[in-house]
């Protein structure tokens, strides 16, 4: 059997290795379709300007300023969209019909977005997790508006 | 079951009504600090309502018609209740406004084991440049796909053959080629599922996503 320590070993290797994550080693999810006034992606820590056309990765969260609009359309046609003061994050993305993979999973922070849902919905729509704060959204093919106060 | 339904959406409007009346003057409908809302809304391409859940640990409720909502506080179960359009527009008007158009689809069929398209197929391409044309963004998918007959390997080579013949097609009709992404999965996934070895005809063929 393998020796636990030469494993353990690997593990830190791979570890060392995969920790710089560039956004370019992170799955494409889709682009960016519309950006007006300060709309912004979130990538590793740092808030860029979202510009038409720019790629948005897995783990890549969007977020605007109290002028700000942004709408996305992943690989799989789902959209989502947010009007001014508003965020998500796009936690996970897996589409890949050849290989039977698919998963969305997007976290509403705060302000209003809305979401059309794409082929993961028709495919394998249990793979799907929209969370707000307060709750889970379960998705049956479905266009939803989202709402999330702030907490103060 | 339906009435079942108007009962819970007309209790879900009384308590929210009545903590707006009791609550301090700043808590009013809608929207307390800390609140979620998730409202159904028909899809604007199909004109039909879908479907959803809203769940946590303490209760849960179902959307099912248009402008259907549930309101969520921290730490209670959510509660149903509904919109009216001006509500809606009032509070989702701009993100609604920025949603991009939805995204189109095509399939172009082949003959067998080659990249030469059927008739039907050659007569769709003014339809899909239409297409490219009504979107801001120019952002088009072609993926190709075989049948299984032959070895995977060569078939993942004759599925990208007939998405580069289609890329070609599309960039002499007129479109930006840094725009059009040609990829292929081969035989593995079919439109009609089939044993290995099987001529199948609606596999043969190549998926365009213009979004």
């Amino acid at each position: 059997m393998t020796n636990p320590r030469s494993l353990v070993a690997a593990l830190v290797l791979v570890c060392a290795v995969a920790a710089p994550v560039a956004a370019q080693d992170r799955p494409v999810a889709g682009r960016v379709k519309v950006s007006t006034g300060s709309a912004f992606i979130v990538r590793n820590g740092a808030q860029v300007p979202a510009q038409v056309g720019q790629i948005v990765y897995e783990a890549d969260g969007l977020r605007t300023g109290g002028d700000g609009k942004i709408g996305i359309t992943l690989n799989d046609d789902t959209r989502l969209s947010l009007g001014p003061n508003s965020e998500f994050k796009l936690e996970k993305f897996t589409f890949a019909p050849a290989d039977s993979a698919f998963g969305l999973a997007v976290r509403f922070v705060k302000g209003a977005a809305t979401y059309v849902s794409g082929r993961i919905a028709k495919l394998a729509p249990d793979s799907i997790k929209l969370e707000t704060p307060a709750a889970i959204i379960g998705v049956r093919g479905t266009t939803l508006a989202i709402n999330v106060l702030p907490t103060e | 079951m339906k009435s079942d339904r108007q009962f819970r959406a007309w209790l879900a409007i009384a308590a929210v009504s009545i903590a707006a009346a009791c609550g301090p003057k700043h808590v009013s409908s809608p929207g307390r600090p800390g609140q979620d809302l998730v409202v159904l809304l028909p899809d604007s391409d199909t004109k039909t309502t879908g479907a959803a859940g809203v769940s946590n640990p303490l209760g849960s409720v179902d959307l099912a018609a248009e402008r259907d909502a549930a309101r969520v506080n921290p730490g209670s179960a959510p509660v149903l209740t509904k919109l009216s359009e001006a509500e809606v527009q009032r509070l989702f008007g701009d993100a609604l406004s920025a949603l991009p158009p939805a995204p189109r689809r095509f399939t172009l069929f082949f003959r067998f084991e080659s990249d030469e398209l059927t008739d039907q197929s050659q007569a769709l391409i003014p339809e899909i440049l239409a297409a490219v044309k009504e979107h801001a963004v120019q952002d088009v998918v072609v993926i190709g796909h075989t049948d299984t007959m032959g070895t995977q390997q060569a078939n993942y080579g004759l599925g990208l053959k007939r998405a580069m013949m289609v890329r070609n097609l599309l960039i002499s009709a007129g479109l930006n080629g840094s725009t059009i992404e040609a990829t292929s999965v081969g035989e593995l996934d079919p439109i009609v599922k089939t044993p290995d070895e099987t001529p199948e005809p609606r596999n043969r063929r190549v998926d365009i996503a213009v979004r």
